[in-house]
């Protein structure tokens, strides 16, 4: 048996190290350890405007669900067991199935062994990447956006690499500019007039990337690859707006007729 | 107070005062043996909750409650892209674990530039000498071609029905990486098999990671191993394709379904 005051082999002392036996010496005794509505009220900071929030934010839906008509039923749709796990296999099954078979008919191309020395007269990705190949062929915009007295102000590599940014970046923002309850196309059609913009602008990059299957020249393909998607958007537009009367008035019956307004 | 042991519940006084047959108590007794150490008796719990659970009814849909399936009905394909885009990831891990069993991610073996790689070859021994392993290629290769056209049709539905707006935010920018990572899995698998269009490929990502100024060389390095492509790239692609993207966007996946179950689907109105 060592008494407390014996050196340790990492050169400390029995005194503060307690194993076994000895009351572990950081845990307080359970009457001082605080209730977490203490711990709420001695919250400061940080930690305390959260708490602050989360009370506003608890009362603000408990008054929401007080002033809400909606009645809670006790079984409102179909079991899980059968009809939506079999509906779910089903449709697992299916799509496998669809899989297995486009691959047993279609079998897998391959090609020639990797030459270093000899770059292939076309060089394409996968069909997924034509639209990120696309932007990689604008370089005869480059000189057009320089400002600096006609040199160009970035590489023609890094103008691509700046478009998949901004791209990426726009549809990132979407959620951010377009708010409100609108859902449908119908109901915001400039909105589903950039969708459709979108889409045909990734085709016609994909173009732009196969450029050499195309017999019209460079500049036509490139005024095409920016005036097209344009083009789409507005017949989009154009369509949807004047839809929209006739289409809001048939959903509308339809709602009001399920859903009286108060 | 003394020292000696005490059972609480007396399980096996208990066992004693039952009249059982020999198999009812050897059962009862592995059972409490293993329940004492592996506390048994609270996933037992939990396959009860889950077999309640499972004989619950779904709540209804905002289509179903507001009777509008006559009108949407032809939109609800749209709604499993989702789905579809994981079945297709699926089906990609399952036998791309296959297909590992006999890649080699190597560059040896060629005398002379333009001849076979051992990863060349070993894809040519998958397709000619494995039992079903063109099919299997062949799988792998569409389950893939599935699961980026589901994803990207996916985005195209969330978008055109609303589905983005306050608050599925989140969701939306993680669906934006996800497509990211999905596109980048792509490109890594599209490397692998080291033949012409791969090589060439690759050699665009490198001239693109390289046009970028300050972390362009830094990036070209970590992907690609070097300015050069050569062996180091061909492993880096594996271990990004095999190693690091499975569970990053496997991971991914999960919170952007988890999110979803959180925030409800947002169905048509």
């Amino acid at each position: 048996m060592t008494d407390d005051t014996t050196p340790m082999t990492d050169g400390g002392t029995n005194a503060e190290a307690r194993t076994d036996g000895g009351p572990p010496a950081t845990v307080p005794p359970d009457d001082e350890t605080p209730t977490w509505s203490e711990r709420k009220e001695r919250s400061q900071g940080l930690a305390g405007l959260t708490y602050q929030y989360f009370e506003r934010s608890r009362r603000e839906d408990e008054d929401l669900r007080a002033e809400s008509t909606y009645v809670e039923r006790d079984v409102l749709g179909f079991p899980t067991w059968p009809h939506e796990t079999l509906r779910n296999l089903a449709i697992t099954s299916f799509f496998v199935g669809i899989m297995i078979l486009v691959a047993a008919l279609m079998p897998a191309h391959f090609g020639e062994p990797a030459n270093p020395g000899a770059t292939p007269a076309i060089i394409l990705p996968d069909w997924y990447l034509y639209w990120s190949f696309g932007l990689l062929k604008l370089n005869p915009l480059n000189p057009e956006l320089a400002v600096l007295g006609g040199n160009i102000v970035m590489s023609n590599e890094f103008l691509g690499i700046t478009a998949h940014g901004i791209i990426f970046g726009v549809i990132g923002l979407v959620p951010f500019l377009n708010k409100g309850s609108a859902r449908r196309p119908v109901e915001q059609p400039f909105w589903a007039a950039v969708g459709v913009t979108g889409v045909i602008l990734a085709f016609t990059l994909a173009a732009l990337a196969i450029q050499n299957f195309f017999p019209i020249s460079l500049d036509l393909l490139l005024t095409l690859t920016f005036m097209l998607p344009v083009l789409g958007g507005i017949i989009t537009y154009a369509v949807l707006k004047t839809m929209r009367e006739g289409y809001m008035y048939d959903l509308n019956r339809r709602y009001y007729m399920l859903r009286p307004p108060k | 107070m003394s020292l000696k042991k005490q059972d609480e519940m007396d399980h096996n006084a208990w066992l004693k005062n039952q009249d059982l047959t020999v198999i009812e108590t050897a059962f009862l007794t592995t059972l409490i043996w293993l329940d004492k150490r592996l506390r048994i008796v609270d996933y037992l719990e939990l396959l009860e909750t889950m077999y309640y659970r499972a004989n619950l009814q779904m709540p209804k849909s905002h289509t179903e409650q507001y009777d509008l399936d006559n009108k949407f009905w032809y939109w609800y394909p749209l709604y499993s892209l989702g789905s579809l885009s994981i079945v297709a990831y699926l089906v990609a891990a399952v036998s791309g674990a296959l297909l590992g069993f006999y890649y080699a991610p190597s560059t040896a073996g060629a005398a002379a530039q333009g001849d076979p790689t051992a990863a060349y070859d070993s894809l040519v021994m998958i397709m000619k000498d494995v039992q079903f392993g063109y099919m299997l290629r062949s799988i792998h290769r569409w389950a893939a071609q599935f699961m980026v056209a589901a994803v990207f049709l996916h985005m195209l539905r969330v978008y055109f029905t609303g589905s983005y707006k306050e608050p599925r935010e989140v969701n939306w920018i993680l669906g934006i990486v996800l497509i990211g990572l999905t596109l980048l899995f792509g490109f890594s698998g599209y490397v692998l098999p080291w033949k012409q269009l791969s090589y060439w490929a690759a050699q665009i990502g490198v001239e693109m990671a390289l046009a970028t100024p300050i972390v362009g060389e830094w990036a070209a390095q970590l992907l690609f191993g070097g300015f050069t492509l050569g062996q180091a790239t061909l492993v880096r692609m594996y271990i990004l394709h095999v190693f690091v993207l499975p569970f990053v966007v496997t991971g991914l996946i999960a919170l952007h379904v988890g999110i979803v179950w959180v925030q409800g689907i947002a169905e048509p109105h």
